[in-house]
C-alpha cells in the first residue's frame, strides 16, 4: 500500500558524463545514447508484453514496450533512423501508460525513456501540426487561458453536448466530434444518478460503507495553528475545465485538517510536453512551478490530476545534474502527493450517504507512474452508501493519454471503447477517476455510446458527501 | 517358435535377418497379453526379452531407475520397496508382466490421475529399430527436452517400430499408508458416488468400479473401491472426508498390504480375458458410457469394470465369441454411440476374425498419413507387427 | 525482399493489421528471450483463427518460403528466431480460451493465450494449469507446447507434456490434423506426446486441449539459509529420499542473492549466505505441518544456518521474492545475460556445482545459479557485457565446459528451454549418428520439406544426405 512517503524512483538521472556523439546521425541520437545504459537494463525478457494496451490490441511486438525499446536502441547503435515511419509510428502509438514499468523485472524506466525518444523522433520529424499548436498553447499562459475560456463558454452553450449526442455509430466519432464530446464530458455533474439502497446492483463481494457515519469520525485533533500546510496544483486543463474540482479539493482537504495555502504564479507543470518530447519546454515550466511552489513554502504539493502528479514527482529527473535547478527540483519533487494519498492518512474522514453505485477506474499515471494502488478506493470508502462495483480491466488505460485520442484516433478508439464496454458491463451508475484527461475521455467515449453513466472526480464525490454529512456547515459554504 | 536373444547386439542380428528372409518378428515380455490388442500378428515368430533383466542403474535419491526391457515388474517393485520407492505403473496385467511390455504398452490405470501415465513416466528408452538400428533416447534425468521426444513414439506402439530393451523410468517415494475404502451398493448408486468423489474435487489416488464379480461381490451389486495413498494425518483426513462425501461408512476398510492385494487383484482383472474391450470418454459422461457398455456385457455374457477418474470403462469375457453377428453388432452400435459421446472403442484384445469384422480402434485422428510414415520411418521392412493399426 | 504478390494475398486473409512486411519495423523480431541470436525475418503474419492461419500457411508454401511459429518471443534458446528469411507466425492474436470444462477439469484454447491467464480464467471454477515456468504471465502455452516447458512446480505435478491432451495443427503444407483430444487416450501412436517439444518444427499448433488441477487447498512455504551450495544441495537430495514429495524445490546460489539484494528488489536474504533454498509444499492442510517441519529439521541437520516459514500469503510472496526477482536483478548488474539450462541426476547437484564454480573461476566470469533443484534442474547464468568481444569468446567456451561437464554427470544439455539455435551444435554430446538420423527421419515425417522453423534443433552437418524421406 502506498502512503504519503512513497515515491518510486522511475527516472535514471541523466548523466552528463557520457562522451559526445561522434557519428553523423548524432545530435538527434545523442540524448538516447547518454541512455544506452537505461536501455541496455532491458534483458529482452517480455515480461511487460501483456500489460501493454497497444500490444495487446494489435499483437504486433512492434507496438509493445520490448519492441519500442528495440527500435530506440537500434537509433542508438546507428541501425535505424529515428525519422523512419517504422519508429514514427511505434512510437508514436505508445500510449505512456506506464503499465510496462512495473511488471518489469529489470525496473527499466521506460516512461523516461520514451520522452527521450519523442524528443528523437521530434528533432528528426516535427510533429504534427495539431499537436505542435496544442502543445504551444499550453505551454503559454497568455493562449490557454483565453482559449479554455472560450471552450467554458461554447461548453456552456451546450453545442457540444448535442453533438456528441448526434445519433451515429460511436466508432466513427473522430476528429472534431471527438473534441466536442471530450469537451462536454469535462462539464460538473448536474444531479448525482443515485438508487435507493436496495435497488443498487450487488457486486459479488460488496464493499458497502453503511453503518459508518458522519458522527462516528474523529474530527481532526490538529489545532488550526501546527495543521499540515498543502499548496494545491490548480494546473492549465484543470482551472480551466475542472474548476469545480479544484474547489472541492480544497474543501476535502481542509476537512480533513489540512489548511491550504496559495500560490502565486503556478502554471502547466509541463507533462503534455514531457511526454511527447518537448522537454525544453518541459524544463521551462518546471522551473516557473518550483520557484512558484518554493515561494508558497506548503508542507505538501496536492495533485488532482494524476498527469501532473507523476510530472511533479519526476521533476528531480527532468534536468541534468549539473543544472543548477535540479537540486531544488528534486526536493519540491519530494514533496509532491496525490491527493488521495493525503486524504488516506486522515482516514479520510466519512461523511454523508450517497446511494450510489460506482466503479473505479485507475489512472495510468497514479497507479503505474506514482504506484498509488488502493488509496483512490480507501477514499471512497469513506463515503457511506457508496456501493464499489469492481471493474474488468481497471488498471488499463483509457486510451486518452493526453492528446492521443487526437492523434490515434483508431488506436485510441479501440482502447477507449474496451473500457466504455467494461464500465456499461460493471453496472456502476458512475465512474469516478482522478484525472481531467481520463474523465474527459471516458466521458467522451461514454457520451458517444448514448450511455448516462457519470464521471466523476473523487474530490467532487467525497465534497458532496461531505456537504450532505453537514461536515461544511457553519463554514459559510 | 521363439528366439530368446541373450544381448542387444544378438536382437539386433535377429531383427536383420527376420528382415532379410522377411520373417515377421513378435517382440514379447512374459506373454501376459500377446494380441496386443490386434497389433501383433498372431503368426510370426516371438522375440523373447526376458532373458535380459539386469537393473543397470538405480541412486534411490535421483528417484529414477534403469533397468533392462525383460525385468518383471514385481522383481523390481522387491528392490524398490526396500528403499521406500515404487513405480506406480497399475496398467491392466502389468504387476505379471515385464518393464518392457509396460513401456511397449503405454497404458495407464487408476493411478494416473495422482502420478501420471506410464508415458509420462518414461525418462529414457534403449530401443533396436525394424531395420536393426539401435537407439538410445531420452535419459534418465527427470527433466529433459534435448531433441523430437522420440520417446513418445516407442511408449504404445506395442512393438510395432521396435524392441524397447532398456528402460529408464521416474520413481515415486511409496506412500505411507495404503487404504481403500469399499462400498457395495447398487449400480447406479455406485455411479453416483463416484460422481460425487470426482465433484469434490478430494485427492482420492483412484475409484475403481466393478459390476458383481469384481470382488466377491455377487448378484447384481456393484463394487465401488476409493484408494487413498499418503502419509498420517493427510491419508485420514481425506479418509473422513470421502465418508462425509458419499455420506455412508464403507463395507470395508482395507490397510496396507490387503489394499495394495486387492487393487493388485483388480489390474489381473483382465489376465483371463478372451475379449477385452476398452470404452472410454470423459469422465463426466461416465454413466452414460457404463450404459453404452451394458448392452455389449449382455451380448458376450461378459463383466463391467470401470475406472472413474480416468473415464474408462472395461468389458471382458472369459469365454471368447467367435464372430457373430449379434456381438459385431452390438459392438459396433457401442462404438457408435461412444464415439458420438467424443470418446472411443478399441478391442484390446480379441479373436482375430472379430478384431478385423469390428475393426480394432475405431475412428482415427485424420494423421493417418504421419502414422503410416512413423511406421515406415522406423520398421521399414514392415518385419514388426506389422498391422499396426490407425 | 518479401514479394508484394505474397504480402497481398497475406493482408486478403487477415486482414491489414494481420500483415508486417516494413523492414524497419521488423527488428524487432530478429530474436527472441535470447538476443545473442538475431535474424530478421522477410515478414510477420498475426492471424486470427485456425482457418486464417491455415490460409497463411498455404499460401506462403506455394511462394516456397520457411516459416517460423512464434509466441510471445520469450524462448531462452534462439527457437523463434527467423533464419534463411523466414516469414514469422505470431500466435499474439490468437488469444482466446474457447472453453473451460470444469467437470471434467479440462480447457480448449488458442495458442496465443497466457500461461498465467489461464490459470486466474480456470481459478473461478475450483482449477489451475499446472506447469508453471517462470516466465507463466507472459508466455503463451503454444510456446510451452513447443518447447514442452516446465517451472517450479514441476517437480511434484510434472512438465506441460503430461498436461497437453490433444491438438489441431497445422502442417507446413496448410493440411489441417487433429490429434488426441477429448483427453488424450486415443489408442494408437502418441502424436500428441511427440509434438509436444517439437519446437516449432513440425507444424503451428492452433488449437490446444489441457487438462487442469483443482487448486491446492493449502500451501506451506520454507525458506533454509545455507553457508555452502553443496549443503543445500544435499538437502533437496535428503528430503526426497526420506519420502517427502514437495511441490517445489529452487535454489538460489551466493552470486544470485548478492545481485537481488544489491538491486531494487531486495528480498531480505543475507547476502553472507552461499544459497538460498525454497521448499514449497501443498496439499491438504492437514498434512502439511508435518511434512513442513520433517523438511525444516532436515535442512538443519545438513547444515541450514536458519529456516523461515510463511505464515500467510503476503510472507509467501516475500520468501519467494528473491527467486523470482533473480533473472531481472540480473539485467541490472550487468548488460547481457546468458541463462544456461541443464538437467543433473538430483545426486549429481553439489559436485557439479562446484564444478561449475571452477569453470567461472578459469575463465573469470561471473556465474549466477538460480534453479529448480528438486528436478536437477540447473540454470548458470553467465553475466557478461557483449560490446567486449573478448569476454564473449570467454562465455562460449565456458558455456561448452559446463554443458560437457553435466552431461558427463550423467545429465542432459537442455532441461526445459530447448535446443533451439543455442544449443544444436551440443546434441552430438549426448546423441550418435543413429539418433540424429532417426530425429532427422520424424521431422521429415510432419515437414518433408524442411520448411517449418528451418535450421533448428538438429545440426546440419548430421543431415542424412541421401534423406530417409519415408514414403
Ligand atoms: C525470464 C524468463 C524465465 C523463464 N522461465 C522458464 C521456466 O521456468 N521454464 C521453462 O520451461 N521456460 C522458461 N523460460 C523460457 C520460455 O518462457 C519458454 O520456453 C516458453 O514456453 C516460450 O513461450 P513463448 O510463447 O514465448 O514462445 P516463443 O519464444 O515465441 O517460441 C518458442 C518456440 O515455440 C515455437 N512456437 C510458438 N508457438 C507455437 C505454436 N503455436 N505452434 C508451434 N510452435 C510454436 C516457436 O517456433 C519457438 O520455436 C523463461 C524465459 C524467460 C525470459
Ligand atoms: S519487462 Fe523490462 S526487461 Fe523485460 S522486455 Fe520489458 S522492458 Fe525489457
Ligand atoms: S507506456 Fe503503455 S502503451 Fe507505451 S509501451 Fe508502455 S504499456 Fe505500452
Amino acid at each position: 500500500m502506498a502512503g504519503p512517503g512513497r515515491v518510486r524512483q522511475s527516472r535514471p538521472s541523466a548523466t552528463a558524463s557520457q562522451p559526445a556523439a561522434t557519428d553523423p546521425a548524432s545530435s538527434l541520437a545523442r540524448a538516447l545514447r547518454e541512455q544506452e545504459e537505461g536501455l541496455l537494463n532491458c534483458v529482452h525478457c517480455g515480461f511487460c508484453l501483456p500489460a501493454c494496451p497497444t500490444y495487446r490490441r494489435l499483437g504486433d511486438e512492434a507496438d509493445s514496450p520490448r519492441g519500442r525499446l528495440h527500435l530506440m536502441r537500434a537509433v542508438v547503435e546507428g541501425r535505424l533512423e529515428p525519422g523512419a515511419e517504422a519508429y514514427q509510428r511505434h512510437i508514436g502509438r505508445c500510449l505512456g501508460c506506464r503499465a510496462c514499468e512495473p511488471v518489469c523485472p529489470s525496473g527499466v524506466a521506460y516512461g523516461h525513456l520514451l520522452e527521450l525518444a519523442r524528443r528523437v523522433g521530434n528533432e528528426a520529424k516535427p510533429p504534427s501540426l495539431v499537436t505542435r499548436i496544442i502543445l504551444a498553447t499550453f505551454g503559454s499562459r497568455w493562449a490557454w487561458r483565453p482559449l479554455l475560456a472560450g471552450a467554458r463558454l461554447l461548453r456552456a452553450l451546450g453545442l457540444p453536448a448535442l453533438a456528441a449526442r448526434r445519433p451515429r455509430s460511436g466508432a466513427n466519432a473522430r476528429g472534431p466530434r471527438l473534441a466536442l464530446a471530450m469537451l462536454a464530458a469535462s462539464a460538473r455533474v448536474r444531479s448525482l444518478p443515485e438508487s435507493p439502497p436496495d435497488e443498487v446492483p450487488s457486486p459479488t463481494t460488496p464493499t458497502t460503507n453503511a453503518g459508518r457515519t458522519a458522527a462516528d469520525s474523529p474530527s481532526p485533533t490538529d489545532g488550526p495553528d501546527n495543521r499540515p500546510t498543502v499548496a494545491i496544483l490548480t494546473g492549465c486543463v484543470q482551472a480551466g475545465l475542472f474548476g469545480r474540482v479544484n474547489a472541492a479539493t480544497r474543501r476535502v482537504l481542509e476537512a480533513n485538517g489540512y489548511r491550504v495555502v496559495p500560490v502565486g504564479a503556478q502554471g502547466c507543470c509541463g507533462a503534455l510536453h514531457a511526454h511527447a518530447g518537448e522537454l525544453d519546454s518541459a524544463r521551462e515550466l518546471a522551473r516557473r512551478n518550483v520557484a512558484a511552489f518554493e515561494a508558497a513554502g506548503a508542507d505538501y504539493l496536492a495533485m488532482n490530476a494524476s498527469g501532473c502528479g507523476a510530472a511533479m514527482r519526476e521533476y528531480g529527473s527532468l534536468f541534468s545534474q549539473d543544472d543548477p535547478d535540479a537540486p531544488r527540483a528534486a526536493a519540491l519533487a519530494e514533496r509532491v502527493r496525490d491527493l488521495s494519498e493525503l486524504l488516506v492518512v486522515r482516514g479520510p474522514r466519512p461523511g454523508g450517504s450517497i446511494h450510489l453505485a460506482a466503479t473505479s477506474d485507475a489512472p495510468c499515471h497514479l497507479l503505474h507512474a506514482q504506484g498509488v494502488a488502493d488509496a483512490p478506493e480507501r477514499v471512497l470508502r469513506a463515503i457511506p452508501g457508496l456501493r464499489l462495483l469492481p471493474l474488468q480491466g481497471a488498471s488499463e488505460c483509457c486510451g486518452g493519454a493526453g492528446i492521443y485520442g487526437l492523434t490515434q484516433p483508431e488506436l485510441g478508439g479501440m482502447i477507449g471503447g474496451d473500457k466504455v464496454r467494461n464500465i456499461l458491463e460493471s453496472g456502476a451508475a458512475a465512474v469516478v477517476t482522478g484525472n481531467p484527461g481520463c474523465m474527459m475521455q471516458i466521458g467522451a467515449g461514454l457520451r458517444l455510446a448514448g450511455s448516462s453513466v457519470v464521471v466523476l472526480h473523487p474530490a467532487e464525490l467525497l465534497d458532496e458527501s461531505y456537504r450532505r454529512g453537514g461536515l461544511y456547515d457553519g463554514q459559510g459554504r | 517358435m521363439s528366439a530368446s536373444p541373450g544381448s542387444v547386439a544378438e536382437i539386433q542380428a535377429l531383427i536383420r535377418s527376420a528382415a532379410a528372409a522377411g520373417t515377421p518378428l513378435i517382440p514379447v515380455g512374459r506373454r501376459s497379453w500377446p494380441g496386443a490388442g490386434g497389433w501383433a500378428p498372431k503368426e510370426g515368430r516371438a522375440l523373447d526379452t526376458t532373458p535380459l533383466k539386469r537393473i543397470r542403474h538405480y541412486e534411490p535419491a535421483d528417484l529414477t531407475i534403469t533397468a533392462d526391457a525383460g525385468i518383471g515388474l514385481d522383481e523390481l517393485d522387491a528392490g524398490l520397496a526396500e528403499n521406500g520407492q515404487w513405480l506406480p505403473i497399475d496398467s491392466p496385467g502389468a504387476g505379471s508382466g515385464t518393464l518392457g511390455a509396460a513401456a511397449a504398452t503405454g497404458g495407464f490405470g487408476p493411478l494416473r490421475q495422482r502420478y501420471g501415465a506410464t508415458r509420462d513416466n518414461v525418462l529414457g528408452l534403449e530401443v533396436v529399430t525394424g531395420d536393426g538400428r539401435l537407439l538410445r533416447l531420452g535419459g534418465r534425468v527427470v527433466k529433459n527436452v534435448a531433441g523430437y521426444d522420440l520417446v513418445r513414439v516407442f511408449v504404445g506402439s506395442r512393438g510395432s517400430l521396435g524392441v524397447i530393451t532398456r528402460v529408464s523410468m521416474r520413481l515415486f517415494p511409496r506412500p505411507e499408508e495404503d487404504r481403500t475404502l469399499i462400498y457395495r451398493v447398487r449400480a447406479e448408486r455406485a455411479l453416483a458416488m463416484a460422481t460425487a468423489l470426482r465433484r469434490g474435487h478430494l485427492p482420492v489416488a483412484a475409484v475403481v468400479l466393478g459390476s458383481g464379480g469384481m470382488e466377491g461381490g455377487g448378484g447384481r451389486a456393484a463394487t465401488l473401491a476409493a484408494r487413498i495413498l499418503g502419509g498420517g494425518r493427510g491419508a485420514r483426513e481425506i479418509t473422513g472426508r470421502v465418508v462425509a462425501a458419499l455420506g455412508a461408512d464403507p463395507d470395508e476398510a482395507l490397510r496396507d498390504e490387503a489394499s495394495r492385494r486387492f487393487h493388485d487383484r483388480h489390474r489381473q482383472w483382465e489376465d483371463d480375458a478372451r475379449l477385452m474391450v476398452r470404452l472410454r470418454a470423459l469422465p463426466d459422461r461416465l454413466d452414460e458410457v457404463v450404459a453404452i457398455a451394458q448392452p455389449v456385457a449382455a451380448a458376450v455374457a461378459g463383466e463391467i469394470a470401470a475406472d472413474a477418474r480416468n473415464g474408462v470403462v472395461r468389458v471382458k469375457t472369459p469365454a471368447a465369441p467367435a464372430g457373430r453377428d449379434e456381438v459385431v453388432a452390438a459392438l459396433a452400435g457401442a462404438r457408435g454411440r461412444v464415439e458420438a459421446l467424443g470418446g472411443s472403442l478399441a478391442l484390446d484384445d480379441a479373436a482375430g476374425e472379430l478384431g478385423r469384422r469390428v475393426g480394432w480402434v475405431g475412428r482415427g485422428g485424420g494423421a493417418g498419413g504421419i502414422v503410416r510414415r512413423i511406421k515406415s520411418l522406423f520398421d521399414p521392412h514392415g518385419v514388426l507387427a506389422p498391422r499396426c493399426p490407425e | 525482399m518479401i514479394q508484394q504478390s505474397l504480402v497481398r494475398e497475406l493482408r486478403a486473409i487477415c486482414g491489414s493489421y494481420g500483415v508486417l512486411d516494413d523492414p524497419d519495423a521488423l527488428l524487432v523480431y530478429e530474436s527472441d528471450a535470447l538476443t545473442a541470436y538475431r535474424h530478421r525475418p522477410a515478414a510477420v503474419v498475426l492471424p486470427r483463427t485456425t482457418r486464417e492461419t491455415r490460409e497463411s500457411v498455404a499460401a506462403i508454401a506455394r511462394h516456397g518460403l520457411p516459416i517460423v511459429p512464434r509466441g510471445a518471443g520469450t524462448g531462452l534458446s534462439g527457437g523463434a528466431v527467423a533464419l534463411n528469411d523466414a516469414i514469422v507466425v505470431g500466435t499474439a492474436r490468437m488469444n482466446r480460451i474457447l472453453g473451460i470444462d470444469a467437470p471434467n477439469r479440462r480447457a480448449v484454447l488458442q495458442p496465443g493465450v497466457i500461461n498465467a491467464e489461464l490459470s486466474v480464467a480456470a481459478r473461478r471454477h475450483g482449477l489451475y494449469y499446472a506447469p508453471d515456468p517462470s516466465s507463466q504471465t507472459t508466455c503463451t502455452i503454444g510456446g510451452n507446447v513447443a518447447e514442452n516447458s516446465g517451472g517450479p512446480h514441476c517437480l511434484k505435478y510434472g512438465v506441460t507434456s503430461r498436461y497437453v491432451t490433444g491438438l489441431e495443427v497445422v502442417l507446413p503444407d496448410g493440411e489441417v490434423i487433429r490429434i488426441g483430444g477429448q483427453g488424450r487416450d486415443a489408442p494408437g501412436y502418441d502424436l500428441v506426446g511427440l509434438f509436444v517439444g517439437s519446437e516449432g518444427c513440425f507444424g503451428i499448433a492452433t488449437e490446444i486441449e489441457v487438462s487442469l488441477l483443482p487448486v491446492p487447498e493449502s500451501v506451506r512455504t520454507l525458506l533454509a539459509i545455507f553457508d555452502r551450495i553443496e549443503d543445500a544441495g544435499r538437502a533437496v537430495s535428503e528430503i526426497m529420499s526420506a519420502g517427502m514429495l514437495p511441490a517445489a524445490m529452487e535454489i538460489i546460489d551466493g552470486a544470485t542473492i548478492r545481485a537481488v539484494e544489491d538491486s531494487v528488489f531486495a528480498a531480505g536474504y543475507p547476502t553472507d549466505a552461499e544459497a538460498a533454498l525454497v521448499i514449497e509444499f501443498d496439499g491438504l492442510e492437514a498434512g502439511l505441518k508435518g511434512d513442513a517441519e520433517r523438511a525444516r529439521r532436515r535442512c538443519l541437520a545438513t547444515g541450514a544456518r536458519e529456516v523461515r516459514t510463511a505464515q500467510d500469503e503476503a510472507e509467501r510472496a516475500a520468501l519467494w521474492k528473491g527467486r523470482k526477482k533473480a533473472f531481472g536483478a540480473m539485467g541490472r548488474i550487468a548488460p547481457d545475460l546468458l541463462v544456461q539450462d541443464a538437467t543433473v541426476p538430483r545426486t549429481a547437484l553439489p559436485s557439479v556445482l562446484r564444478g561449475i564454480s571452477r569453470i567461472s573461476a578459469r575463465h573469470d566470469l561471473v556465474v549466477a545459479n538460480v534453479f529448480h533443484a528438486g528436478d536437477g534442474n540447473l540454470h548458470p547464468n553467465i553475466l557478461f557485457d557483449r560490446r567486449d568481444a573478448e569476454e564473449l569468446e570467454r562465455v562460449e567456451r565456458a558455456s561448452k565446459e559446463i554443458m560437457r561437464l553435466c552431461v558427463d554427470a550423467g545429465g542432459t544439455i537442455t532441461g526445459e528451454h530447448g535446443v533451439g539455435l543455442d544449443k544444436k551444435h551440443h546434441m552430438t554430446l549426448i546423441y550418435g549418428p543413429d539418433e540424429l538420423n532417426a530425429m532427422w527421419g520424424i521431422r521429415r515425417v510432419f515437414d518433408p520439406g524442411e520448411t517449418m522453423n528451418p535450421g533448428k534443433v538438429l545440426p546440419d552437418e548430421t543431415q542424412p544426405v541421401a534423406a530417409a524421406v519415408p514414403a
